[in-house]
């Protein structure tokens, strides 16, 4: 019934809304791992979607989903009503599937991404960072390029070290460049996965205040944390991920206050207690 | 043509028979050298420190020339008279020198990364320092060196063929040989490229043996 | 030993040098050139692309220098179609045939090393580029390349090492650099002690002189404090078939 859904809908071409982010039944398959089970999920343009979830939920690999750096083996994505074009998976076969390789790219650019590990790139400075996307892919002037980098990295507030090398900055200050570096692309929808899980407790801090400050300018952004507190703060809506499911989803205020499925209270009461 | 298959297959004893020698002389004195090198007795890490900076970064070529041509010298003012010192002594003395530097290293870096630990536990024991060295510091080293040992008789048997150059009948000599003699140098350079990748992917196999089979005990 | 023949012969080999330097760095950046197109086909993870790249590696590899070059430089002509085409003119050439195996031996060498240091290139890296639109090639030049030739910079300095030692080969072909140099000088005055002796000083400093300079490299380019020297200059010899 699931498979049904997944990839035969009739109406699958047509965008089910103008802008955001539409997600029909995705399914992915890692190893002998069913980690998405026919996941459905939108967000709409200029909304803040929360994922939350247990460890191995499987929230990194949908959010990877949507920028198709993990190819999905079934289901239909939609970015800002743009419907992605990909092969299904199918058996003993190993053709493409990426059907248009240009509109993954355009897609992409239009997507900024935030890691866990930060994954700046080692042999460039912090501007070269942030200015390589906008120079590589948006072309733009170096010169272009290297002013709004500096823009961008004014904003998170790491101007001052434009010139440092990754790794002398310190977990908080690398993540703020990769966050400047999403920036730079002017992206029209920001992946957040864990962006704060690899930093030490009082890094923490420094982090979310960007991310809240950028939550306050309207943007699009899928945000997957386990900061439970800053979810409710920041997010309009949200999503709690079970087993490659998404089990529960709602406005904000419903979903932290009033949760329904027994997997979400357990999940909140447990950050909860961690919190008090 | 069928002469050449003989001569090939001697070849291919002189060329084994002389990576082996200078192997085993060699381990010897990468082992003894790797000893002195980690000894309290700083002249002597000196010494055989300037033996294996030196040796590694001159080629071994110029090695193999100064100890045949050095050696016939030698003796010859020894005897009074020319006396041609013999290829295959010369080859084996130059491999082994090299031979020695290059593990030399290997080995003392393998010591260095056995843990004190293990070596603290093998005390505790009750042992004697050289039953130590002799039970558990040696096992352990080798276990260690392998692969880069491996890539070193790879090298070792490549090396050999650099002793046709002061005349030693070695697979390269027959090939040189035979290429003259029947004006046919691709086809007998390309039979003893043949030989020597047959060696040295025998070497491969052996080392690779070696390594699962030491991985298994090691658990 | 006669330490004036000693200094005059160091005097006289020392005019070998041009030729030992541009047999072994002109090599050297062909060997690099053609080295990465083929580690990014060697450490594809399609088969049918990267095993024909491995035959090469593993056959050049596998055997000796001298067999290459004495194949090149004598093995050719065997070949009519080969000498009776333009290439001829080349391939008879001693020089250009030292540098053609020195070249085609360290690519297949510095394939393996790129590889490897493509494969080291955090996955992360390559998700940021992706994830940002880059192209495959964008990819592949702008964060792949330099991450991984970063990582191998240490290990490279085995390779420029050991082309520096091979480079002495040449001598098999009648070319006059350092060790042609110092063989028809022996010959000359049988003398080999202090001319052979001669060449391993020219040889030892030239060898040094790459080493310390690619620390300094290292340490700029890779933005470190000075790493902790080896007791002595050169490491492990370049590494044989990986296992
Ligand atoms: N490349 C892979 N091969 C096999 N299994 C994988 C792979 N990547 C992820 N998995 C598995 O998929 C499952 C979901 O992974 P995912 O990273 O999406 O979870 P997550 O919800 O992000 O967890 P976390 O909170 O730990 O980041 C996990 O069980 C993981 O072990
Ligand atoms: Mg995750």
């Amino acid at each position: 019934m699931r498979a049904a859904m997944a990839s035969s809908l009739p109406e699958s071409q047509i965008a089910p809304a103008a802008g955001g982010v539409q997600a029909r039944g995705i399914e992915k398959r890692l190893g002998n791992i069913e980690v998405l089970r026919g996941v459905n999920l939108d967000v709409a343009a200029g909304e803040i979607l929360a994922i939350l979830g247990s460890s191995g939920s499987g929230k990194s690999t949908f959010l990877r989903c949507v920028n198709l750096l993990t190819l999905p083996d079934q289901g239909d994505i939609w970015v800002h009503g743009e419907h992605l074009r990909l092969r299904p998976v199918s058996e003993d076969d190993s053709a493409p599937r990426i059907l248009d390789h240009d509109q993954v790219r355009r897609v992409r650019a239009s997507i900024g991404m935030v890691f866990q590990s930060f994954n700046l790139w080692p042999h460039m400075t912090a501007l070269e960072n942030v200015s390589a996307g906008p120079v590589l892919v948006n072309r733009l002037t170096r010169k272009a390029a290297a002013e709004l980098g500096r823009r961008y990295l004014a904003k998170v507030g790491l101007s001052d070290k434009a010139g440092s090398y990754p790794r002398h900055l310190s977990g908080g200050q690398q993540q703020r460049v990769a966050i400047a570096r999403a920036l730079a692309m002017e992206p029209k929808l920001l992946l957040f996965d864990e962006p704060t899980s690899a930093l030490d407790p009082e890094l923490v801090g420094e982090v979310l205040r960007v991310m809240t400050a950028l939550a306050g300018e309207g943007r699009t952004m899928m945000i997957v944390t386990h900061e439970v507190a800053f979810a409710r703060e920041v997010s309009s809506r949200a999503a709690f991920m079970h087993q490659g499911r998404i089990e529960e989803e709602g406005s904000s205020r419903e979903f932290f206050s009033n949760p329904a499925s027994p997997g979400l209270r357990r999940f909140l009461a447990a950050h909860d207690e961690r919190h008090s | 043509m069928d002469g050449f298959v003989l001569q090939f297959v001697e070849g291919l004893k002189t060329t084994v028979l002389l990576a082996l020698i200078s192997g085993a002389l060699g381990m010897v004195v990468g082992l003894l050298a790797a000893a002195a090198k980690l000894s309290r007795f700083a002249p002597l890490r000196v010494v055989v420190g300037a033996y294996t900076t030196i040796v590694r970064g001159v080629p071994e070529l110029l090695i193999i020339l100064l100890i045949y041509f050095g050696g016939t010298v030698a003796i010859s003012s020894f005897f009074g008279r020319y006396v041609e010192i013999n290829a295959f002594s010369a080859g084996v003395l130059a491999l082994t020198i090299v031979f020695g530097a290059y593990t030399a290293e290997i080995f003392r870096g393998a010591v260095l990364s056995i843990s004190r630990g293990q070596i603290e536990a093998a005390r505790s024991l009750g042992l004697h320092p050289w039953q130590t060295w002799l039970l558990i510091i040696l096992p352990l080293m080798m276990r260690i060196a392998l692969p880069a040992l491996g890539n070193q008789w790879f090298s070792l048997i490549k090396e050999t063929s650099l002793i046709s150059i002061v005349g030693l009948t070695d697979i390269m000599r027959v090939a040189a040989v035979g290429a003259g003699s029947m004006r046919a140098p691709l086809t007998f350079y390309l039979a003893a490229s043949a030989l020597y990748l047959f060696l040295t992917s025998l070497a491969l196999v052996v080392f690779n043996l070696l390594e699962r089979h030491f991985a298994v005990r090691g658990h | 030993m006669d330490v004036e023949l000693l200094l005059t012969s160091t005097m006289t080999l020392a005019s070998g040098i041009p030729l030992t330097l541009i047999l072994a760095l002109a090599s050297l950046v062909i060997g690099l050139v053609l080295s990465v197109p083929l580690a990014f086909l060697r450490a594809s993870g399609n088969r049918w692309v990267s095993l024909p790249v491995l035959a090469y590696t593993y056959v050049f590899r596998g055997t000796p220098l001298l067999v290459q070059l004495f194949i090149i430089y004598y093995g050719l002509g065997q070949i009519d179609f080969i000498r009776s085409s333009v290439l001829w003119h080349v391939l008879r050439d001693p020089f250009w045939c030292s540098l053609l195996a020195f070249s085609l031996n360290s690519a297949a060498y510095t394939t393996e090393v790129f590889r490897g240091g493509i494969l080291a290139v955090p996955p992360g890296m390559i998700d940021a580029a992706q994830a940002i639109g880059m192209t495959p090639l964008q990819q592949k030049r702008k964060i792949i390349l330099p991450i991984a030739f970063r990582g191998i910079l240490p290990s490279y300095v085995n390779e420029v090492i050991a082309l520096l030692k091979a480079s002495s080969l040449a001598s098999t072909v009648t070319l006059l650099e350092i060790t042609g140099l110092s063989r028809k000088l022996v010959s000359e005055t049988f003398a080999p002690y202090e001319i052979f002796i001669a060449a391993g000083i020219l040889y030892l400093g030239l060898t040094s002189v790459f080493t310390s300079g690619f620390r300094m490299l290292e340490t700029r380019w890779l933005n470190a404090p000075p790493k902790q020297a080896a007791p002595d200059g050169i490491a492990v010899k370049r590494v044989a078939h990986g296992s």
